[in-house]
């Protein structure tokens, strides 16, 4: 039983350790019906616990906006793009880089 | 470093629609108030994600405009809501839930909440309308909020409450918090589960500093598990989407083996508990009887599929729920094209809702002076199960529990905290940052979630319990003290965030398994296969957990105003199906 593997490469930066902007890649097993979001869940539970996308508190179902990102150049959802082959997962906004995927959008 | 201190009157703990409604209450007796939000202002919390139902007595809501049922009442309302909470309902505080509902929906219109369509006891609009309106209204008051910050624990001083410690999650910078009351309305504690229906915020940790704090919790042991949960693909894991296919079209659930098996148990019920929101607890249960006899599902779980109706008929039932195949922004369209395939989509039961929590009094109040709690952290007015609507109690809670801590507020003279309280606090909550090595918190969490669900579902016994209850010892003696982030960054670090997380979550899945385990009887959402009778005789109380060195169970009697619960021991069935057919004649799902 082989399973499909999708390479995932994703933007890097801590301002506060003044590390980054670079890339990482990372090897993830694939399957129908999978995420962007879930991809990063894969990641950060198993490849890379410093990886940062915003998960505290986000609503999986496409209304809070938050994990608005760049799949593969294009700005969606990563909790409602759905995978299907390799995959680079950049921030909406370089400049205001909290820190990896998460971007400060200005809250109240 | 300096942390950062902000000063207010009322400090609401919570981004959903109690904590909202509270910090309106607040404002509404001129107190200063403050509300932390975890996450993205109004779009956090379980409200967002709600349908949303709000359930209000059929006569007042036909006196407000809608369907509703004019011969209801509120007593035959409250009469239903004890039955449907197996007369285990703390009486008082389901009065002021009868008795406040129609007023708060009534603000609610006023906010601009649209409703869509309405039925005996319930109007249907949805959370994101609910929130935005709380929004707009809580704008309007003057009430000031603050996102994307987590509020780690509370600062008791002099016997009172005197501040809350905050994590401004973005900078990874404390923030010192002066109040002179808090109301925690924090939600559920989801996260302790997998899979689960919760947004990813639901970590009870309101639920766990009120406990440290020396509140009580109550009813730990009485768990919602929503039935019919989608167990995949990933994208929908846990949602309640195909829960809400089976509302509108009961279609057909089969088990492994590719058999009907609800009739079995019960054909009433199974009529009954598959028409109105009840189903969820005898679904569940019957769900997971068959996983027992291996005919579950390779998920553990059952499959949904219309059975014998017609797609056409499906579709005319079910479709206005779900504008383009979509729930909120999900895209449903490959499960529903399998339906009219005539398939079968993999379901089963997931953690939805906590009946019990947080020991209030009819003011909302702990037994903490200046600590308040409001919606789904407390022990609430349902008894050991939830039937009618949360989005209601977080209103009829927030409302009242805002306004007496508003009005405590005004009338304390707090001594300001001192510092060196919350920099004993600020050190604990940064040891994670300051360790090194240590198990992965992400590995351990999925660990205690995945025991969590199968320990402490709709199906318990003192054995399993009692695996549950050793395995969180060695958590809390082997991993929760040597956990460790990767990073020691502050900046978003999200395993720091978990690790704090994860030690809440552990302390409310032990109360909850030592309250399940004194409770040796089946009501409602709790069902012990080793005491498999309801026993009105023994435990028409509540249970009680308190923190005094180790936690500590007891019980108290309920709290009864006007109807008297039945007498005697009865196998748990029979005593849902009196249940069932002693409910009122007013119909809808409630």
């Amino acid at each position: 039983m082989s399973q499909k593997m999708i390479a995932v490469k994703v933007f890097r930066q801590d301002p506060e350790a003044g590390t980054g902007p670079s890339f990482d890649t990372f090897a993830v097993p694939w399957q129908p019906g999978l995420s962007a979001l879930d991809v990063l869940d894969y990641i950060y539970q198993n490849l890379d616990s410093t990886l940062a996308y915003y998960d505290h508190a986000g609503c999986a179902l496409g209304i809070c906006a938050r994990c608005t990102g760049k799949i593969n150049g294009k700005a969606g959802l990563l909790c409602q793009t759905l995978v299907e082959g390799d995959l680079v997962l950049e921030p909406t906004s370089a400049e205001r880089v909290v820190k990896d995927l998460v971007v400060d959008r200005g809250g109240k | 470093m300096t942390a950062t201190e902000i000063k207010t009157d009322v400090l609401v703990i919570g981004g959903g629609g109690a904590g909202f409604r509270a910090v309106i209450g607040a404002r509404e007796k001129g107190a200063e108030a403050l509300l932390l939000s975890k996450g993205p202002l109004g779009r956090c919390g379980a409200t967002p994600m709600a349908g949303a139902d709000y359930t209000v007595d059929g006569k007042s809501l036909r006196e407000l405009g809608f369907y509703g049922e004019p011969l209801d009442s509120q007593q035959t309302f409250f009469e239903d809501i004890v039955k449907q909470g197996f007369y285990l309902n703390n009486q008082k505080l389901l009065e002021q839930y009868v008795r406040t509902a129609p007023l708060r929906l009534k603000e609610f219109l006023d906010w601009g909440v649209v409703v869509a369509r309405s039925e005996e006891r319930a109007i249907y609009t949805t959370g994101i309308g609910m929130m935005d309106a709380l929004l707009g209204q809580a704008k309007k008051m003057g009430a000031r909020t603050l996102d994307d910050v987590m509020a780690l624990d509370l600062l008791v001083q002099d016997g009172q409450i005197a501040g809350v410690l905050g994590l401004d999650v973005k900078s990874g910078q404390f923030i010192r918090f002066r109040a002179k009351a808090v109301v925690v309305a924090t939600g559920g504690w989801h996260k302790a589960f997998w899979p689960n229906t919760g947004m990813r915020d639901l970590s009870g940790e309101g639920m766990a500093m009120a406990h440290r704090a020396g509140a009580e919790l109550g009813n730990m042991e009485f768990i919602t598990f929503c039935c019919n949960v989608l167990y995949g693909p990933p994208h929908v894991l846990g949602s309640i989407a195909s829960y809400i296919f089976s509302l509108r079209c009961a279609g057909e659930l089969t088990n492994g083996a590719g058999e009907r098996f609800l009739g079995q148990y019960d054909p009433n019920l199974a009529y009954i508990g598959t028409h109105m929101e009840w189903n969820k607890c005898f679904i569940s249960w019957a769900t997971l009887q068959e996983v027992r006899k291996g005919k579950g599902s390779p998920k553990g779980g059952v499959y949904y599929g219309r059975g014998p109706v017609p797609w056409s008929e499906w579709e005319r039932l079910v479709s206005p729920t779900f504008p383009n195949w979509k729930y909120k922004h999900i895209d449903l369209s490959a499960i529903v094209a399998r339906i009219r395939e005539g398939g079968t989509i993999e379901v089963g039961p997931a953690v939805e809702y906590f009946d019990g929590g947080i020991i209030i009094d009819e003011h909302f109040q702990t037994r903490v002076p200046g600590l308040f709690a409001a919606g789904e952290c407390t022990l609430g007015p349902f008894g050991a199960n939830r039937v009618c609507a949360a989005t209601t109690e977080m209103m009829v809670h927030g409302a009242e529990a805002g306004q007496n801590a508003g009005a405590y507020a005004l009338e304390q003279k707090t001594p300001a905290p001192d510092a060196a309280g919350f920099q004993e606090l600020e050190q604990m909550a940064s040891l994670p940052l300051t360790r090194t090595g240590g198990p992965a918190v992400a590995q351990v969490r999925r660990q205690v979630q995945e025991m969590a669900h199968r320990r402490l579902g709709p199906l318990r016994s003192e054995a399993e319990l009692n695996l549950l209850l050793d395995f969180l010892q060695d958590v809390k003696a082997n991993a929760l003290p040597r956990l460790a982030t990767a990073s020691k960054s502050r900046r978003y670090n999200k395993e720091w965030m978990d690790a704090l997380e994860l030690a809440n979550l552990t302390h409310l899945l032990e109360t909850a398994a030592l309250s399940a385990l004194a409770r040796t009887e089946s009501r409602g959402v709790h069902y012990r296969e080793d005491h498999p009778y309801t026993d009105n005789d023994q435990w028409l109380r509540e249970s009680v957990a308190r923190l005094n060195g180790g936690i500590q169970i007891s019980s108290r009697p309920i709290t009864v105003t006007s109807v008297t619960p039945p007498k005697g021991v009865k196998p748990y069935l029979e005593m849902l199906q009196e249940l069932m057919e002693g409910h009122s004649a007013v119909g809808g799902h409630h």
